[in-house]
């Protein structure tokens, strides 16, 4: 998206999608997929909501949501 | 002459006749400092001598210890806070730690508490104008306080007194008139610079040293005539210059920590007999490798000295860097699992693991034990067995899942990265060439230790000199006296300038000169100003200033070196900015006898010298070697040894590499060279 | 996987392509070799922000085969510390692996893609070694100005991307060692200053060149492998030092706010900023939802500058003593809403005081963390840079600029268990040197008349937050002032472990009577005559009071003096650690004879009753035992 208006709601939540499956390090079935910042940038996460034990980590955009106008041509 | 070392632990006494060294230690005692010095001059005997050369660490000790006079500071109302703030900057390595404090500040040790830093109504501006007049009343109030508080001394800075002391003169009467007749240091006086904080310190320390020497030297004078003594006693400053004692109690600021920038001097003095104008000078200790400069054959100096991080006074002083990798540094291992030296040291007591004195972690001195570096009969001229199990049990108990080897040979290849480092460090911040330099390796463990960076270092070749464990109390044999005095003003240099700089300038030689009458035709002048570039907020120190009058032309010169200074420290030129001058300064030179390297005796030995003995080298390299163990008293000059090789000396011991080409030169030095340049 | 520290020599030399002693060596070679980058521009660029405040950080990063690890960056300015171990790759990226070639600078600022704000430009070299990218050397630093419609960019009013000032996408400053001119001439046509930007520019490419030539002899000596080898080493490590300190405390989920009070067009809406820290075992997540929408003016801050927060905070209450480096963040993810007014978006979300979010952000952080570290939690500190620049013009025409020399710049620290925090500091996420009162003199019409700590302003605790520092000054000529503090609605200088919150100042100012300037005292009862411009202030004393008015500073743009006007900034007080009734009474006692603490306040806030005069007796005080023992009422110790 390259421009953005100003948001409506005055207080902005992250989106979390609860995803199927167990994790495999704490065996519980509550994962979620969303976009976290971290070592080596945005990455796209499916992670284990009790243990944070990632289970697939995918690297996301570089600028996250945002990408200038310039670099879609 | 003698040069006296008054460090924390030991007073070392030097005397040189006619070319021969004599040396003896007394333990030091800090309550009464002058007896180890008097102890020390009696042994040696100083009859007939010249020169009683004194150089003490005991001002700055007693700074880093608080173990100071009482003494209060007077500023200008609303300012009294500005030896507490200081210059506001913490260091890098605490810039994540909310626990970092100044170490001088209120909330840690302050030299001096803020109830009795006082402030007095009273305002001068920047061009010298009175806004408010001193308040007499309410000084003398505040003056009641510091009576009331028993103090024994008096700093006085107020703000802007560099360009208008008046008011600072007036206090100190007033403070006299309601204390009696107590030092007191106003700051216009022991360093008429711009920026109040720095004057304030400077003050502060000026009046603290005051309080610490006046009996002291006069008490220490009075026992050297008592020994016959009737040359002149010198007291050695930050730069390892000197001056008559009467003359460094005027100024004490400038004494409060002389010794290891003597190093540097002696390392100058040997390389102008040498012809080497260019050299890095490496003082490896107990506890810490010390760094500095010679460039274009002076030692490279600075016009402030810090204390402690941030504590600053405005003192001419060598600039040293240390680094916490010597003998006793101790060896330890970080959590991931690396091989650690220092900054932490076994110090003299209890020493090394091998010293059996109770110290059990490992140090460097144990590695070179274990290695075979050292000799455990032959260690401080015999006076100390060294035990190698110690050692070893020592280096067993690191946990680690490096063999033990392993950790020796890693502890003493750190150690030297360490301090090759440091050096490459100091060269790089400097912009100097390395491959143009010499380096001088001294203190005790400096030839142990340095030989094995050279190839890592790219200087030109490694000097040893002879008597590296006693070369830096050399070095205060080896120096001038030198007074000096500076002003401050901002001034854009442009010709219309000319007459205010003349008028500093000549005013501070007169001063000067006056201090000297006698001293006949060995005087020496040198001019020199710290300015900026328009709009820059620090300055460019110790630009030089030609001799002779102030003229327009003058300051158009003035201009022209400030930009060939600036580009050799920081490798710019801005010649399109206006430059902007900010102190003036003079010093004045007066040479006195020194040390003659040239005298010294090398060894009686033939070119072709002989081993004493074959040592056995484990760790160095991946299976031990052996190797040729010299007499350095029996290698005359012309002398060539080829390493892997030791060079034994009473108190030092010097290791050359496997291919490295040892020579002899005709002071007796040691040059040593890399393999693939000979 | 095995810690590091259990690693044999095999396996060691396996991952990392040396033995540990020449990772050792190539780690600390790494941060000499930034920190000389630094030292290079500190001791030759021209500009006060660069020299004084430190407004630059250098990095070295790996090349893109190893994924742009950061190995080394050196301790200057925390706030670039996130951005850098991203931004490099997003330049590099974004620019083209394949078109870099030896004596390469590529340049960037927009600061949705880098970070931070226009003003500072990223700067990055890549070496190459055998014709091979080996790494790049990088440095950000401050530049003088960047465009936009404020002269020096410091501004809160600016409303978008188009006002704040020029954005440079990824370009080639040089190529090849030859400057790429319309590069230059793009900057130059659109920022003021030119004439002093350029010397700092040259010196930036100068210092480029220095780590360049460090790292070529690095490579020289050990070879490449080790020196990529010792890369990834040096980010594990970090890694692996911060994932043990996290296992060290127990799993939990913790909360933490902070907010601005209002951005730059009007007081109706606060922008708060919201964590919630979860831990379990060795890794943590930060979720800033709750996190306010972004502001209407360049109060914003972006994502990047988020990571470079997070990391700070866990720095400081985990491994403080240690440089960061990319390693850090490898076990904290970060979970961040778009277009909150920490990750701002364009062109309606402007960016300048990002600094501002940053020490709000860091306020939030370390209020959850406070919960999970116990007697390790730090208190607040100043929580906002209290920035003041002011402007006019000389009688004979001449412009002159005071630039952050006269505001509440210099503040405390909050306390730590450690012991009392200093008063005279910058805040968490910055450094520099204060300008000496005299030279700012000499330079400026205006005359400095009081710096000194407000007693009772420390939150109190067994060790005490520092002080609020007062400073008044006197402008000589006309004068515009310009404010830039967001933070008076509540206490910056929080509390933790019990202790106090450290009390919020003002701005306030008198202007002449009678063609005469006035001297305000330092008093409480000094404020009824006085303008005042910013704080939360008693309706008729004008005096700083939790419960009074909010004046919102930016009713006007800026605010004009005549002559001989007296400006003054309190700024706020740090946070107390501890409880406050266990404070030794001795220790109660020096605070009020060195003015820290009223008799009042020892009784007030300590329990500690204190009798004797401190102004004219300062050693005859004394503590009354009984009467202590009254005050605290059975709480905390009454002996000395």
């Amino acid at each position: 998206m390259h421009s953005f208006p100003r948001p409506q709601e005055l207080h902005l939540a992250a989106r979390r999608t609860p995803a199927e499956g167990a994790c495999p390090e704490c065996g519980s079935e509550e994962l979620a997929d969303y976009r976290v910042l971290s070592e080596g940038g945005w990455w796209d996460v499916r992670k284990c909501q009790r243990c944070l034990h990632s289970l697939a980590r995918e690297a996301a955009p570089p600028f996250g949501s945002y990408t200038p106008l310039g670099l879609e041509i | 002459m003698l040069g006296v070392d008054i460090g924390g632990t030991f007073t070392d006494v030097v005397a040189v006749r006619d070319g021969r060294i004599t040396v003896t230690k007394v333990a030091s005692r800090p309550a009464s400092p002058a007896e180890p010095v008097v102890e020390g001059a009696r042994r040696l005997g100083v009859e007939g001598s010249t020169l009683f050369n004194h150089a003490s660490t005991a001002g700055l000790n007693a700074v880093i210890t608080r173990r100071l006079p009482k003494v209060a500071f007077l500023g200008t109302d609303g300012f009294r806070d500005i030896l507490t703030k200081a210059r506001l900057w913490r260091p890098p390595d605490a810039q994540t730690d909310a626990s970092w404090r100044r170490s001088f500040g209120d909330s840690a040790r302050p030299l001096i508490p803020r109830y009795l830093r006082r402030g007095v109504v009273e305002r001068i501006l920047a061009d010298g104008s009175v806004m408010t007049p001193l308040d007499e009343d309410q000084a003398r109030r505040q003056l009641a306080v510091l009576e009331r508080c028993s103090v024994e001394g008096v700093a006085i800075c107020l703000l802007n007194s560099y360009v208008n002391r008046s008011h600072e003169e007036r206090l100190r009467e007033l403070a006299r008139e309601v204390l009696g007749d107590l030092p007191v240091s106003i700051s216009a006086e022991t360093s008429p610079l711009a920026k109040e904080y720095a004057r304030a310190s400077t003050a502060m320390v000026d009046v603290m040293m005051k309080l610490m020497f006046t009996t002291y030297a006069g008490e220490l004078d009075e026992a050297l005539r008592g020994l016959g003594f009737t040359g002149a006693l010198n007291f050695a400053d930050c730069a390892a210059t000197l001056m008559p004692w009467k003359d460094a109690l005027e100024q004490p600021f400038r004494i409060v920590f002389a010794g290891p920038a003597a190093g540097t001097t002696a390392s100058a003095r040997l390389g102008g007999a040498l012809g080497e104008k260019e050299l890095i000078c490496c003082d490896v200790g107990g506890t810490s490798t010390d760094v500095s400069l010679v460039v274009g054959g002076r030692p490279f100096v600075n016009d402030t000295f810090s204390l402690e991080h941030d504590l600053i006074i405005n003192a001419l002083s060598t600039e040293i860097s240390s680094v916490g990798a010597g003998g006793g540094s101790i060896v330890s291992l970080s959590p991931t699992g690396d091989v650690l030296v220092g900054p932490e040291s076994a110090g003299a007591d209890p020493g090394p693991a091998c010293y059996g004195r109770g110290g059990r972690a490992p140090t460097i001195t144990d590695a070179c034990l274990l290695m075979g570096i050292l000799d455990p009969d032959g260690f401080a001229d015999g006076e100390l067995r060294l035990d190698a199990g110690l050692s070893l049990a020592a280096f067993e108990a690191l946990e680690s899942r490096l063999d033990v080897h392993e950790r020796i040979a890693y502890a003493y290849r750190i150690a030297v990265h360490n301090i090759a480092e440091e050096v490459t460090n100091v060269a790089v911040r400097h912009g100097v060439d390395l491959r143009d330099f010499a380096l001088v390796a001294y203190g005790a463990a400096g030839p142990m230790l340095l030989p094995a960076a050279l190839e890592q270092l790219r200087v030109k070749r490694i000097v040893i000199p002879p008597h590296p464990g006693l070369f830096s109390a050399l070095g205060l044999l080896s120096t001038d006296l030198v007074y000096y005095d500076s002003r401050s003003a901002y001034m854009l240099l442009t010709p219309d300038a000319a007459p205010r700089i003349a008028e500093m300038f000549e005013e501070m030689e007169a001063l000067l000169r006056s201090r000297v009458a006698g001293a006949g035709a060995d005087v020496v002048v040198r001019r020199s100003f710290d300015g900026r570039l328009y709009g820059q907020s620090w300055e460019t120190p110790l630009v030089a200033v030609a001799d002779g009058p102030i003229s327009a032309d003058t300051v158009a010169a003035m201009v022209a070196s400030f930009h060939e200074e600036y580009e050799r420290r920081y490798g710019n030129r801005f010649e399109a900015m206006p430059v902007q001058g900010v102190t003036y300064r003079v010093e004045l030179v007066v040479a006195v006898e020194k040390v003659d390297f040239e005298s010294m005796s090398t060894g009686p030995g033939t070119r072709e010298p002989a081993a004493v003995r074959t040592r056995s080298i484990r760790y160095f390299e991946a299976a031990p070697f052996d190797a040729p163990e010299y007499d350095r008293a029996m290698l005359p000059a012309g002398a060539r040894v080829e390493g892997p090789a030791i060079i034994r000396e009473g108190l030092s011991t010097t290791f050359l590499c496997p291919g490295q080409i040892a020579s002899v030169g005709r002071l007796g030095e040691i040059s040593i060279e890399p393999a693939s340049r000979s | 996987m095995t810690l590091i520290r259990d690693l044999d020599n095999e396996p060691f030399a396996a991952r990392y392509g040396c033995d540990r002693f020449t990772a050792t060596v190539l780690a600390n070679r790494y941060r000499y070799i930034v920190e000389h980058v630094c030292g290079q521009l500190l001791t030759a660029a021209f500009s006060p922000i660069l020299r004084d405040f430190y407004d630059f950080a250098a990095t070295l990063t790996g090349p893109p085969a190893l994924g742009y690890p950061t190995p080394a960056m050196n301790n200057s300015i925390l706030l670039f510390t996130g951005t850098m171990t991203d931004s490099v790759r997003n330049t590099i990226e974004e620019y083209g692996v394949g078109r870099l070639e030896a004596g390469d600078v590529i340049v960037a600022n927009d600061p949705y893609r880098t970070g931070t704000h226009v003003n500072d430009l990223l700067f990055c070299r890549p070496v190459f070694e055998g014709g091979r990218l080996a790494a790049f050397i990088n440095l950000k630093a401050h530049q003088l100005d960047m465009g936009g419609i404020v002269p020096g960019g410091f501004s809160l009013t600016k409303r978008n991307v188009y006002e704040t000032g020029l954005v440079l996408s990824p370009r080639a400053l040089y190529k090849g060692g030859e400057p790429v001119r319309e590069t230059w001439s793009l900057i130059f046509d659109n920022v003021r200053f030119g004439e002093i930007l350029f010397p700092d520019m040259q010196t930036v490419v100068a210092g480029l060149g220095l780590g360049e030539r460090l790292l070529a002899e690095t490579v020289e000596r050990y070879g490449i492998a080790a020196v990529h080898g010792a890369m990834s080493y040096v980010c594990d490590a970090a890694a692996e030092r911060m994932s043990l300190a996290l296992e060290a405390i127990p799993d939990g989920e913790w909360e933490g706010e902070d907010a601005s009070d209002c951005d730059g067009v009007d007081d109706t809406e606060e922008y708060r900023v919201h964590v919630r820290v979860v831990k379990r075992g060795g890794r943590a997540e930060v979720d800033f939802s709750g996190t306010s929408r972004q502001a209407r003016s360049a109060i914003n801050a972006t994502a990047l500058d988020a990571k470079s927060t997070v990391g700070a905070a866990f720095k400081y209450l985990f491994d403080p003593r240690s440089p960061f480096n990319s390693g850090t963040w490898r076990n904290i993810d970060i979970v961040l809403p778009e277009g909150t007014v920490v990750s701002a978006l364009p062109p309606d979300g402007p960016v300048f005081l990002y600094y501002e979010q940053s020490q709000v952000m860091l306020g939030a952080m370390l209020r959850a963390l406070s919960q999970a570290v116990g007697p390790a939690a730090i208190g607040g500190d100043r929580g906002t840079t209290d920035i003041h620049n002011a402007s006019g013009v000389h009688p004979d025409g001449r412009p002159w600029v005071s630039a952050a020399q006269m505001g509440g710049e210099p503040g405390p620290f909050g306390a730590t268990s450690n012991a009392d925090a200093d008063t005279w500091m910058l805040s968490y996420q910055a450094n520099g040197i204060a300008g000496a009162v005299e030279a700012i003199e000499s330079d400026v019409p205006a005359v400095v008349l009081r710096e000194e700590p407000v007693a009772d302003t420390g939150g109190p605790g067994y060790n005490r937050g520092g002080c609020a520092v007062m400073r008044d000054s006197l402008w000589l000529q006309p004068t515009d002032h310009n404010l830039m503090s967001l933070h008076y609605k509540r206490p910056s200088g929080f509390g933790v472990n019990g202790g106090g919150d450290g009390r919020n100042g003002g701005v306030w100012i008198w202007e002449p009577l009678d063609a005469k300037a006035r001297r305000p005292s330092a008093g409480a009862d000094s404020y009824r005559d006085a303008q005042p411009l910013a704080g939360v202030l008693h309706p008729e004393t004008n005096a700083p009071d939790p419960d009074g008015v909010f004046h919102y500073p930016y009713r006007q743009s800026s605010w004009h003096t005549d002559p001989l006007s007296v400006l003054r900034y309190v700024n706020r007080g740090g946070g107390g650690w501890g409880d406050p009734f266990e404070r030794e009474p001795e220790r109660v006692m020096i605070d009020v004879r060195d003015g820290y603490v009223s008799i009042e306040g020892a009784a007030r806030d300590y329990g500690v009753a204190v009798i004797g005069d401190p102004e004219s007796d300062p050693e005859g005080l004394a503590i009354d035992v009984a009467e202590t023992a009254r005050l605290r009422g059975g709480r905390g110790r009454s002996d000395t």
